[in-house]
């Protein structure tokens, strides 16, 4: 059988159309989920300064330890705030968003020692508030790779060559992975 | 008079209260009272004899840096032990809101306690999240200094109540009779201009600086800037076009004996922060050993400086401002000689010889009919908790 050529080229062009609009949908997709993810790890990460902020205020700490773990999770609180408004920090002062979370994970490394962790397990109003704060830290790690996850997946499409030519992304940014040290307290995961 | 002092930040690292504190204890051992200095350092580290060493310091992210600080069970155990073997009659702590050892000793104390606030910047979300935990403690002070108005009214608008402003010292002598260094010395057509201060810490102004001085050079072409602090100089030099390089001299960190020497040097000091300061102690210092100051107009400055009187203000952080005023001054010997007979007159204010008697002053009037510090037995973990 022979196709007239006219017809060939109606196919082609028509392949072309569907692979577009499918490579769009499919980018579209992915920033869709890399949107979510954010915001998922976005309230995440929330949760887990809150929970910092309370344990900083409920005197199980000694204050030197709880004013530091205070000042690291208001610190992150701040800079979550700043990155919501899409305000990078402007002074030397300001860490980043995710300066700031790595410090208030290396602030409550420092300031949750096995033997205060044990000594507040016995209390149930301690318990309780570790246990909130261990969960907390465990869904942030999740919630970032997640969120990476999704990033590394979009930038990949995103490189393709037909993405590239055709301007698939169309103006949206590029999504970024979010790096920080998300390690919980040791004394929290035994 | 025994006295016990708190200072949160290690001696190892400079600063402005680690300065106020060691000058302050051996300015109350001249006048013949006992005081023990509890500070952070490692048990090995050489320290004077009146400091007794509450353990290693944790380097711990804190404000936007990395701070050396005690905090934790362990140092609230030395902490327990200095103040049981010390039996004070008034502790005295610096800057009870740091997480470190003062504010473990002042959760542990009772009696006379005297708490000195130095900074005029505080974290007041972080304060407000600690607060039900802090308060307890800060109510335990009998009497608080501010060192200066700044930091006062940093107390009352996030602690409440009132505190009474007494200046950090400075020992006005050892500035005023330093030996001058003739390398550093200025001479009419090459005249000596001084920073002190981090090269890195933006804060500190050096930049203001290097904005400023080619505009100097193309008015007084032999006019040398030497610049003492620590940082990366590289940084510093990049700002600078090669003219501007070769008039600048960079010192390094400088030792206490080589920072009077070169204030006792230059013709002018300036002094281009940009914030964050609560007093000014190389101002008092500068004017001390006889330099002209040049200061941004920061409250603190300017109160320093008494409004103008003692020495001269520009805008702060312009540095075209800098560059007019300070070739001004270069320009009137006359001038300079009316602001340092000023400034060598007021300066004595500053002198520990008087700073030093209205401190303790207040340690008389808390201690007095009053008992020795003791170990407050509601302190301990989860006291709030148990207490009804």
């Amino acid at each position: 059988m022979n196709l007239p050529e006219w017809l060939l080229g109606l196919l082609v062009l028509a392949l072309l159309a569907w692979y577009l609009s499918f490579s769009a949908a499919r980018i579209d997709r992915l920033h869709h989920r890399v949107e979510g993810g954010r915001s998922a790890l976005d309230a995440q990460l929330v949760r887990r300064a809150e929970a910092a902020v309370e344990l900083a205020g409920s005197g199980a700490l000694d204050p030197a330890s709880g004013l530091l773990v205070a000042g690291a999770a208001t610190d992150a609180l701040d800079a979550g705030e700043l990155a919501d408004a899409g305000t990078p920090p402007t002074h030397a002062g300001e860490p980043s968003r995710e300066t700031a979370e790595s410090d208030l994970s290396h602030a409550l490394q420092l300031a949750l020692d096995p033997d205060l962790v044990t000594a507040m397990r016995e209390d149930p109003i301690g318990a309780a508030l570790l246990e909130r704060l261990r969960a907390s830290c465990h869904r942030v790690q999740l919630a970032r790779r997640f969120h990476n996850d999704a990033v590394t997946d979009a930038t990949r499409v995103r490189a393709k060559p037909i993405a590239r030519w055709a301007r698939l992304a169309g103006r949206a940014q590029a999504p970024q992975t979010f790096e920080m040290d998300d390690e919980p307290p040791v004394a929290l995961t035994r | 008079m025994r006295v016990g002092v708190v200072c949160p930040y290690s001696f190892d690292v400079p600063g402005g209260v680690q300065f106020h504190v060691r000058d302050l204890a051996e300015h109350l051992i001249g006048r013949g009272h006992e005081v023990s200095v509890l500070a952070p350092a490692d048990d090995d580290t050489p320290v004077p004899a009146y400091v007794v060493p509450a353990g290693r310091a944790v380097p711990v992210p804190y404000n936007g840096s990395v701070a050396r600080l005690n905090f934790g069970p362990v140092s609230a155990g030395r902490v327990r032990k200095w103040l049981a073997e010390g039996g004070f009659d008034v502790l005295h702590i610096h800057e009870p809101i740091t997480p470190s050892l003062s504010i473990l000793a002042l959760w542990q104390a009772t009696g006379p306690i005297v708490a000195t606030f130095h900074t005029s910047t505080l974290r007041s979300r972080a304060m407000q999240a600690a607060y039900p935990v802090m308060r307890p403690s800060l109510e335990k002070i009998s009497a608080r200094i501010a060192v200066s108005e700044d930091a006062r009214q940093t107390v009352t608008t996030h602690i409440g109540g009132d505190a009474v402003v007494i200046p950090n010292g400075v020992y006005v002598d050892v500035f005023a009779r330093a030996e001058p260094a003739p390398l550093w010395q200025g001479t009419a057509d090459a005249p000596t201009i001084a920073f002190v201060g981090r090269l890195d810490e933006s804060r500190k102004g050096l930049h203001v600086l290097c904005d400023a001085v080619p505009q100097v050079l193309r008015s007084v072409p032999g006019a040398r800037f030497l610049i003492a602090g620590r940082g990366d100089v590289d940084a510093a030099l990049e700002r600078l076009d090669p003219t501007a390089r070769a008039a600048c001299t960079f010192l390094g960190e400088v030792s206490d004996h080589d920072k009077a020497a070169l204030l006792r040097s230059v013709d002018v000091y300036v002094a281009p922060q940009t914030g964050g300061e609560s007093f000014g102690v190389v101002l008092v210092e500068a004017m001390s050993a006889g330099a002209t100051v040049l200061a941004s107009d920061l409250d603190a400055f300017r109160r320093v400086l008494d409004d103008g009187a003692l020495g001269v203000l520009f805008a702060v952080g312009d540095g075209a401002g800098l560059a007019d005023s300070l070739l001004a001054l270069l320009a009137d010997p006359a001038r300079r000689a009316r602001l340092r007979a000023a400034a060598g007159v007021a300066v004595r204010r500053y002198d520990w010889s008087v700073v030093g008697a209205e401190v303790l002053e207040v340690f008389e009037t808390v201690s007095y009919g009053a008992q020795s510090v003791a170990e407050d037995p509601q302190s301990g973990r989860f006291a709030r908790w148990r207490r009804p």
